[in-house]
Order: C-alpha cells, then structure tokens, then sequence
C-alpha cells in the first residue's frame, strides 16, 4: 500500500467510526426518548372533596427518576455512573447540597419499590429511598358559600340576610354555607301535615313524593281501599290532598321548592321528598280528628317502608287533645320527629300552653319566629321551658297556588325551616335516630340576645351547625 | 264564594240577632276595621279545632246590642262570632 492510498483507508475508517458511533448514540437516544415516553402510572387520589386537590408530581417528558440515592462518602462519581449503567439506570440529577445524593431514573421504568431494593443491596450506598409523589393537603379552611341561581332567591332573607330591604346581615339560618356540604335528598320525605299542597307548583313538582308503584295503597279500616298515590287527603278521606288555601303549599316551598332549577325560589332543601297531608280545608282550619288520622297515615306509610322522618306541622290552638298528644308518641316510637309551631298569640307557652308544640313528647319541637333584624317577632309565642328554638318566620317567600309566590309571616312560616334544617341533617346522617336529629337540632343554633330568657336553646337555627 | 267586607257585616248582623233572639234591625254597626289576626282561624277557633299559625288579613266587626257590644271577626272564608258568651263560632 503507498502512502496515497493508505491516508484515504485511514480517513474512510475514521469516517466509518464515526457513522458507527454515531448510529449507536442515535439507537441510545432513540431507546430513551421511548422509554421516558412511557405514562407512568398516577398514584392513588385521595376522595374527593368539596375543594381541588393539586398534585405537584413532575410530568416531564424524559421521565421521573423513581428512586434519590445517597452513596456514601468517598463513592466518586465515575464509580456511582457505573453502578447506575450496570443497572441499565441513569443519574437524572445530581443534589449538590448533599454529596452523594443522586436522583436515579430507571430505563427500564421498573417499579419504584424493585429499584429500591436494587440500590439498598450496594455496599456503596447508604440508602436508597423511592421519590414520593407530593400532594397539597385538601383544603380545610371555611366552608365556601353555595349560591342558586332561582330568580327570587335574593328576597330570601332567611337563607341568606345580607341586609335587603333593611335587615340585619348575617341574621338567617347560613344556609348557603350549610349548602357546600349538602343541599338535601331525594331520600329524605317530609310530611306536610297543613292544608294540602299544590303538588302541581312548577317550584315543587320535582320534589313531591309519590307513592311507589310496589307499595300498596294505603288501607283504612272503615273506608276500604285509598288511592294515596300522591299522598292523604283526611278531611273526605280521599286520595287528593291539592291543596285549596295556599299555606301548605307555602310551607312546602320553604321545605323544599326545588333549587338551582332557575324557577323561583329554593327550599331549605334543593332536593327532598314531600309528603302532603290535607287535614285542613281552604279556610285554612281544620279538626282535631283529621289530624289523628293524617299522623295515623304517616305512621302507617313509615311502617310500609316509606322514609318518612319528619312531620311539619305549622298548625294549632289553646285546647288540648289527649288523643292528639298519643298519635304523636306514636309517631315518636316509629322514629318521627315532629315540628310545631309555637303559635301566634305573643305570649308564653310556659303559662299558657299550645298544642300540639306544647305536648311534652320526646320527637316535639317547638318553634318560634324571628323577623329579619334577629328580634322575636312580634307576634310569636315563646316559653325557656317548652320552646325549642327559633327560626325566621316574617315575610317569607315560598310557593302559593297557581304557580305563585307570596311572603307570609307567622310561627308557621318559621316551623319549615327547621323541619328543612331536620330533612338537611338526615340527607347527611341518614342513620339518626329521632332523639339523635332532635339533638343535633337544638345543639345547632346562634345564640340570640333577643331570644335568652325565651326559648330553651336562646338561639337562631343554623343550617350549617347542623351538618358538621 | 270569596266573601266581602260588606257582606261580611251583613251576615255578622244577622247571626248576632238570631243568637240574641232580636231583630236584625236592632243590631247597630259600632266599628269595622282592616286588621291582622294570629291564625287562619282568625284568633276565633271552635271547641276541637286547630288553624294555621300563620298571620290573616281579615276585618274586626264590632256590634252593638241590648246596650252590649259584640265582636265578630271575619275574612274571605269564614265569619267568626269572637267569644260570644265564652265561645267562638263560625257562622
């Protein structure tokens, strides 16, 4: 070979090398891009909550190191690439701060564990640990107000004062606050024991209770047969208890009109079963007689299976009724609380009783009525001893007949709003027994300087008390 | 049919006269007010019955006869002899 020809074989090896090593650094770049390209697998999230969960897990796209490595003093760092290259593994970063301490990625994208184990066998290292995924914790500050988006919702002073047409701020029963943790069931059945109820109302149809096909109809012993598919009529004892007055239909909107659905206004509970009862006619008055027999049909209803609860009953007078007070321990005993108005005649029930919020049976809660500044209002009946609570009970917009919304005021307006705040609770604690929610009502409240000395608790029901 | 405020005086007149055993002409009509009572049963309520807590528009009557007056309450529903003799009554 002459020199000629042996510079042109010595330069076409060169360059033979060089492709040649070029091609291997393009397989090994290619085998990594691959390898990193591989979704790791997210780690296991916590249950939702009410507020985000951020995750601050790295998503780059060459790949996580699965393990951080600490070799001991006096491992170079040739020694530590070497280890890592036998493992078919990567030093991905090295800490500075701490000598030694590198975070390795496997090529392999093994489990974070196995690598673990791989390095912890080195005499060279001195621990090996994987690199934990690091999350927020959730957040467990206040509660975040919920708002609907019904059209009347802002002349609803008792869910949410904020001072309109001159009232106090803040003197409502916080529901919007009680709304971020639940805002009710369709589990949960209410009964209206009032006038009826305009099942009808475009605010209420959602959220009417209606007898489930697999149930019977409802059996009474000297009428035979009741059709109670929309629930119990006991002034003719039929099956429609439409509602003629409008004060049902009214307290049945405070319970629950429907919420968030745009259409007027929405009820302590967006969403709730309803059960109405008519035992009063459309004077708005009815007997003694029908109310036992109304009481008697819930009784009869919750032994079928149907869960109803509650009864709110925003109804009474001076006289008291033995028979009254023992279909209401009977409802008692089937664990059914019940909700009364405390009445309207601005004196104390201490003294001068009024039934049924008077009887003193375990499930009765007694209730009076609070207008928008927090004061007692001016009509409403009180008593430290036999007077539960107190609830806001003047100018209350709820549902009236024909699609309508009125404001009205009295202890009848006040008793669904705790009976709402009851059905709120079991929507959460679907479990309490009747004793139980009593409790968790009467430890629910906002002490009112207006109400020491005049109900049992002194206090303003709070919705949001109640759920936690 | 949705009673009146006159209509209401009327029947308040007569019911007053027959319980009193007089004629209705006898009857004098000493006041007539717009007002609020504490339930549906306009604060009136029979032996037995039970009303609606709820505040109720509805008119004070007050009749003179004999020498006596006599209240009678009343509202779109209902007409209510008010403690006539110790006892309500709905007319």
């Amino acid at each position: 070979m002459n020199r000629n020809n042996f510079f042109i074989h010595l330069a076409l090896a060169l360059v033979l090398i060089l492709v040649a090593a070029f091609a291997g650094q393009l397989s090994r770049w290619r085998k990594q891009w691959k390898s990193h390209l591989v979704i790791i697998p997210a780690t296991e999230k916590k249950k939702a909550t009410t507020v985000e969960e951020i995750a601050l897990t790295e998503t780059r796209s060459f790949g996580r190191p699965e393990v951080l490595v600490k070799f001991k003093a006096g491992v170079s760092q040739q020694a530590i690439e070497q280890l890592t290259a036998r493992f078919h593994d990567r030093v991905e970063d090295r800490i500075e701060s701490v000598d030694g301490l590198e975070a390795i990625d496997d090529l392999d994208n093994a489990a974070a564990a196995n690598v673990v184990s791989e390095y912890q066998q080195l005499a060279e290292v001195e621990y090996a640990e994987p690199n934990y995924d690091i999350e927020l914790d959730a957040f467990e500050g206040p509660l975040v107000p919920v708002l609907p988006h019904d059209p009347q919702f802002n002349d609803q002073w008792a869910l949410a004062n904020s001072g309109q047409r001159g009232g106090k701020q803040g003197a409502d029963i916080s529901a919007t606050l009680a709304w971020a943790t639940t805002t009710g069931s369709d589990k949960v059945v209410v009964a209206v024991l009032d006038s009826g109820v305009d099942y009808t109302h475009e605010d209420l149809a959602g959220n009417m209770w209606m007898r489930p096909a697999s149930m019977a109809p409802y059996q009474d012993n000297e009428l035979g047969t009741i059709d109670d598919e929309y629930g119990f009529n006991a002034i003719d004892r039929a099956s429609d208890p439409m509602d003629e007055n409008g004060h049902g239909t009214h307290c049945a909107g405070i319970i629950g009109a429907e919420g968030e659905n745009n259409i007027g206004i929405a009820g302590v509970n967006w969403k709730v079963q309803i059960m109405p009862l008519k035992f009063m006619n459309a004077g708005g008055f009815g007997t003694t007689k029908d109310a036992i027999e109304a009481i008697n049909y819930v009784i009869d209803r919750k032994k079928a299976g149907v869960n109803v609860r509650i009864i709110s009953a925003s109804w009474g007078s001076t006289q008291r009724s033995r028979a009254l007070g023992e279909v209401i321990r009977k409802a008692y005993e089937n664990d059914i609380l019940f909700v009364a108005a405390a009445g309207n005649s601005t004196t104390n029930n201490d003294r001068n009783p009024h039934f049924p919020s008077s009887y003193n049976v375990p499930n009765v809660v007694s209730v009076a009525a609070l207008d928008r500044h927090d004061q007692l209002a001016k009509f409403s009946n009180y008593g430290v001893k036999s007077v539960a609570i107190a609830a806001p009970g003047v100018d209350i917009l709820s549902t009236w007949l024909g699609n309508g919304y009125e404001e009205k005021s009295g202890t009848s307006m006040a008793t669904p709003v705790v009976a709402g705040v009851a059905a709120l609770i079991l929507a959460e604690n679907p479990r309490l027994s009747v004793d139980e929610l009593k409790k968790k009502l009467l430890a629910s409240t906002d002490p009112i300087v207006a109400l020491k000395g005049k109900t049992v608790t002194g206090g303003r029901i709070n919705a949001a008390k109640a759920l936690e | 049919m949705a009673i009146n405020k006159d209509s209401a005086v009327e029947n308040a007149r007569n019911d007053l006269a027959k319980r009193l055993q007089i004629d209705a002409s006898d009857v004098k009509e000493k006041s007539v007010e717009d007002d609020d009572f504490p339930d549906m049963a306009l604060g009136a309520a029979e032996d037995g019955e039970m009303s609606g807590q709820m505040i109720t528009s509805g008119w004070r009557i007050k009749l003179e006869a004999q020498g006596q007056t006599y209240e009678y309450r009343a509202d779109k529903n209902q007409v209510r002899a008010f403690k006539f003799k110790g006892q309500n009554y709905r007319v």
